[in-house]
């Protein structure tokens, strides 16, 4: 008998993000379908809660109060915790991201349980929990069990497919926001800059990303960039250069101190590959390299290459791109 | 047995040296190189870190380094430039004549305001009449009264472009030939000092070197380091301290002149292979890595004899005249490695053929070197 | 303004990885451990932090084994910290991120701390989880992803902004509380000569590391994989762009099946 798994959920843009609704069919594998239950915590969480519904996900938790949007992960872990104690979970999975990886970590030290982030696989065997998860920047992979009365789990996003939706309804159990510390309710956010990156999904996010790089040569340049990634709906990223020249602000930045992605298929344009580049992005599936020097270190880890001048390659792609999407 | 680790203090120094070179110094040789640019820049950030005075004492706002531990951050830096590098050392080496023959007053007063602003020191010793030969040196200091008045042209001199103060040598017996030589610290600001025009040099144009010429000028007493017919002998102690740095120097320059050649050697290929796959090449770095691990470790134990108190001459000779050699020899044989494209001043290996000519040359050219080395060797015989 | 700042010695990220032969470890031993990254840009964090507000002081925390984690504290007071405390944990492995955290509290709850900046990851692990758990044990909120850190003493709230999915975030909060930074310097202070010799003599205060109590969940990696070497790329032959264009689309739809 698998005790129940709690997976709490976030929203994006108003509904369950597709970090979410990851979490939960990595939480209907290892534990069985009927042992999933949701949970979500906002100002009025109980229509977007019926996402749960679609992924297959038979009951929810909600917590509803006007001050949980905009909360601290820290408001939403002790709710959490006193909703999985009340079920009686053992497990918690959360989807990857950075409010997943919050929660798991106060969580987690709160039950003195069996903690891993950044997962990218998850099976059971027993009592045992057994999670594969990139460590080194990606340049190596860690298996990992975990034992325990409680094992909390934060997912690497994009590691896992949603579940397939299809309709379903999900019962809501309503759980009392009280018992948070009153310190725990005063940060404040203040708004949210939705980033400016053209028609394409946050870096962290996005399943295609183009990057440019100092092959580039300047800002206005980087239009070539823009324009690919708009043909493929993807996000735009920049190397360290990029940013250090102002072409672009610093968090456009891929690599080692600036954000960690792995997205389905990573285009770099104009890069030539040094390490701290590559820990940013080496465990994308998929890499393809543009670049006019045939010995830049980025051809060594890219599956495709392109050795030629990214002025008439790029622009070239792009045309190819919106042709084969019918644009 | 004698332990070759580090400790964890001189692997911060040569940690902050070697990051200084790789990210201060060396994206800038080329161009400086180039050029022939005194970057002062760079020397003013090298200035804020503490990698300009190393070898003044902490009382002083010095760094206070023994001798191994500036070894260890000169070969750093000379990794980067090779140039930018001198212009450190012949700092040190201007520094050093006012640490071991000044009085507690002189040094107080001359040392305190190099460690608190930047600043730069020339020594100068080197005549057109003669650089391996000081003792028939012709600039003359002339006693009137409690003053010397200085005359004389003084050439080849590091940092005399930019220096505010020179420790000159001058003669004030030239009956007594080289024992009447005496030491002398000279403001730039002094009358009658004037500095010629920036030689033109075959490599380290990142350091500036000029001719000092002192026409009739005044210098009191009370700037006069050490006695009176005690400048040849200072200035050879002064050698004997600052030899085993150019050893360090030169083994830099070996090093990043073996770094490239391997490093390409794995790259190109000819005749359907890298040419580190080719007999003659291993060859060529199986010997270019002989000198430059050979270079290190002479350099290392003359640094460490000194540092212990000896006099260490025959071991710092046989130090810097090995390590410069064998910095030519490397140099030339990365060149050769990279074949046509090393000829190519594009291409970062000619420079460190150029540069490392000099360290054949100063600081007591090689074939005085060897002379010290066979007295202080038959000393052992007789 | 107390700010204590966590610190995580790491192998340098040049350093080659290898696998044990039974594949059940990393070989790490005997390489350069040098502050992680976003630690690094957390002591600067909190350098300028007390540079910005006068009578502030930075008290640099590290638990882990000799000689590492004591060399990451030396080059912290080198940087400018103040203070250093010592959680000594047995030699040869870093603790995991929990018991780390666990450690870090016990120190940090006996000295002043208002504000505590942690990275906001390490390099080798990556978990990213130290933030949180230091914050729950210390009872106080924490913030993560955090750029463009402040204080403004007039409301005496800091501000800063979180880069997350939704996109950055602007955030006030009071003290005390946990932060962990993103922020990645472009040109973080680098310690003066001086400094370096003046903090190997510098005292740093240690704090017993006790015995793991027996956590009710346990984790232990039991393997470890290199990536299948890349191979390196299949250069896509062209004569004209369009071709080399053709050519990729064809193959990302086909062969690597990632096209949009």
């Amino acid at each position: 008998m698998t005790s129940p798994t709690l997976v709490v959920g976030e929203l994006h843009e108003g509904v369950l993000s597709d970090s979410t609704k990851e979490a939960v069919s990595v939480a209907q594998s290892v534990s069985g379908k009927e042992n999933v239950v949701g949970f979500l915590a906002g100002s009025s969480p109980r229509g977007p809660a019926a996402g749960f519904g679609r992924c297959g996900v038979a009951k929810a938790f909600v917590a509803e109060d006007p001050r949980l949007d905009g909360a601290v992960a820290a408001v939403v872990a002790h709710l959490v915790a006193s909703a999985a104690d009340s079920l009686g979970a053992e497990l918690v999975i959360v989807g990857g991201s950075v409010f997943g990886r919050d929660l798991v970590a106060r969580l987690g030290t709160r039950w003195n349980a069996a903690v891993a982030t950044g997962v990218t696989s998850l099976t059971r065997t027993g009592a045992t929990l057994e999670a594969r998860r990139p460590v080194f920047g990606g340049r190596a992979t860690e298996t990992r069990q975990l034992q325990g009365p409680h094992v909390a789990i934060a997912l690497r996003p994009h590691a896992s497919a949603a579940p397939p939706e299809s309709p379903g309804d999900v019962a809501l159990t309503a759980v009392p926001v009280d018992g948070v510390p009153a310190s725990f309710w005063v940060p404040k956010r203040l708004g949210t800059e939705v980033v400016a990156r053209g028609a394409g999904p946050g870096l962290t996010d996005a399943s295609i990303i183009v990057s440019g790089g100092r092959g580039v040569r300047a800002a206005e340049n980087f239009r070539l960039i823009d324009e690919l990634a708009a043909s493929l709906g993807a996000a735009v990223g920049a190397s360290r250069a990029v940013t250090d020249a102002g072409w672009r602000p610093e968090n456009y930045q891929v690599g080692q101190t600036g954000k960690q992605v792995s997205p389905q298929l990573y285009i770099a344009v104009g890069i030539s590959g040094a390490i701290q580049h590559l820990m940013g992005m080496i465990s994308s599936r998929v890499i393809v390299a543009i670049n006019s020097d045939a010995t830049a270190p980025i051809f060594k880890v890219a599956d495709y290459g392109i050795v030629g001048d990214l002025f008439q390659v790029v622009p070239a792609l792009t045309q190819e791109v919106k042709r084969a999407r019918g644009q | 047995m004698p332990d070759f680790s580090l400790t964890p203090e001189q692997e911060s120094l040569r940690d902050l040296a070697r990051k200084f070179a790789r990210t201060e110094m060396a994206p800038h040789a080329a161009e400086c190189d180039r050029v022939s640019r005194f970057p002062e820049e760079i020397y003013r950030k090298a200035f804020d870190l503490g990698l300009l005075n190393l070898n003044v004492p902490a009382e002083y706002g010095g760094s206070g380094l023994g001798l191994f531990d500036q070894c260890l951050m000169v070969e750093e830096l000379a990794y980067g430039c090779g140039g930018m590098t001198t212009t450190v050392i012949a700092h040190c080496l201007a520094v050093e004549p006012i640490l071991l023959a000044g009085t507690p007053e002189q040094k107080e007063r001359l040392l305190k305001p190099f460690c608190a602003e930047y600043h730069l020191a020339s020594f100068a010793l080197t005549e057109p009449s003669g650089g391996s030969d000081p003792g028939s040196m012709r600039t003359l200091a002339r006693k009137e009264g409690d003053d010397y008045v200085l005359s004389g042209e003084k050439c080849f001199i590091s940092n005399a472009p930019q220096a505010s103060l020179f420790v000159v040598f001058a003669n004030t017996d030239p009956s007594l030939r080289h024992k009447g030589v005496t030491a002398f610290v000279v403001p730039r600001s002094a009358k009658g000092v004037s500095v010629g025009p920036d030689d033109e040099k075959m490599g380290h144009r990142a350091s500036s070197t000029a001719t000092i010429r002192l026409d009739d000028v005044r210098v009191p007493a009370s700037d006069r380091l050490g006695a009176e017919g005690t400048g040849f002998s200072l200035a050879m102690r002064t050698l004997d301290q600052t030899r085993t740095p150019i050893g360090a120097l030169a083994t830099g320059i070996a090093q990043a002149a073996l770094d490239h050649a391997a490093s390409y050697s794995l790259k190109r290929e000819t005749f359907g292979k890298p040419i580190s796959e080719h007999q003659a090449i291993q060859i060529k770095l199986a010997n270019m890595a002989q000198a430059v691990h050979a270079a290190r470790l002479l350099t290392w134990h003359a640094a460490w004899l000194i540092d212990r108190g000896q006099k260490g001459t025959l071991e710092s000779s046989i130090a810097k005249c090995f390590a410069s050699d064998a910095a030519f020899d490397v140099a030339d044989e990365a060149i050769q490695t990279f074949g046509g494209y090393g000829y190519m001043r594009e291409y970062p290996v000619e420079k460190l053929l150029r540069d490392a000519k000099l360290t054949q040359i100063y600081e007591g050219a090689n074939e005085i070197q060897r002379i010290v080395i066979a007295r202080e060797l038959l000393r052992g015989y007789g | 303004m107390e700010i204590v700042v966590c610190v995580k010695p790491v192998p340098d990220a040049e350093t080659r990885l290898r696998v044990a032969p039974d594949g059940t470890t990393l070989d790490i031993e005997a390489v350069k451990f040098v502050l992680t990254g976003y630690d690094e840009s957390a002591v600067e964090q909190a350098l300028l932090l007390k540079e910005a507000t006068p009578g502030s002081k930075v008290h640099v925390v590290s638990a882990g084994p000799p000689p590492r984690a004591e060399e990451a504290l030396r080059a912290s007071l080198a940087l400018g910290c103040d203070l250093a405390t010592w959680v000594e944990t047995p030699p040869g492995v870093s603790p995991d991120p929990l018991s780390a955290a666990r450690a870090l509290a016990r120190a940090i709850s006996t000295i002043p701390h208002d504000l505590v900046l942690c990275g906001k990851n390490a390099g080798d692990d990556e978990a990213g989880v130290v933030a949180g758990a230091l914050a729950e044990l210390l009872g106080v909120p924490d913030h993560s992803a955090v750029l463009d850190l402040r204080w403004d003493a007039a409301s005496s709230r800091l501000r800063f902004q979180r880069s997350t999915e939704a996109g950055m975030e602007k955030w006030e909060a009071p003290l005390p509380c946990v932060v962990a930074l993103q922020q990645a310097w472009n040109d973080p202070r680098t310690a003066k000569l001086p400094a370096i010799l003046k903090s190997r003599r510098s005292p740093i205060a240690k704090v017993a590391s006790e015995p793991i109590a027996s956590t009710a969940g346990t984790t232990r990696p039991t393997k470890f994989e290199l990536p299948p070497p890349r191979t390196g790329a299949k250069l896509i032959e062209f004569k004209t762009p369009e071709e080399a264009a053709q050519k990729l689309v064809k193959v990302l739809k086909e062969e690597a099946k990632v096209f949009p």
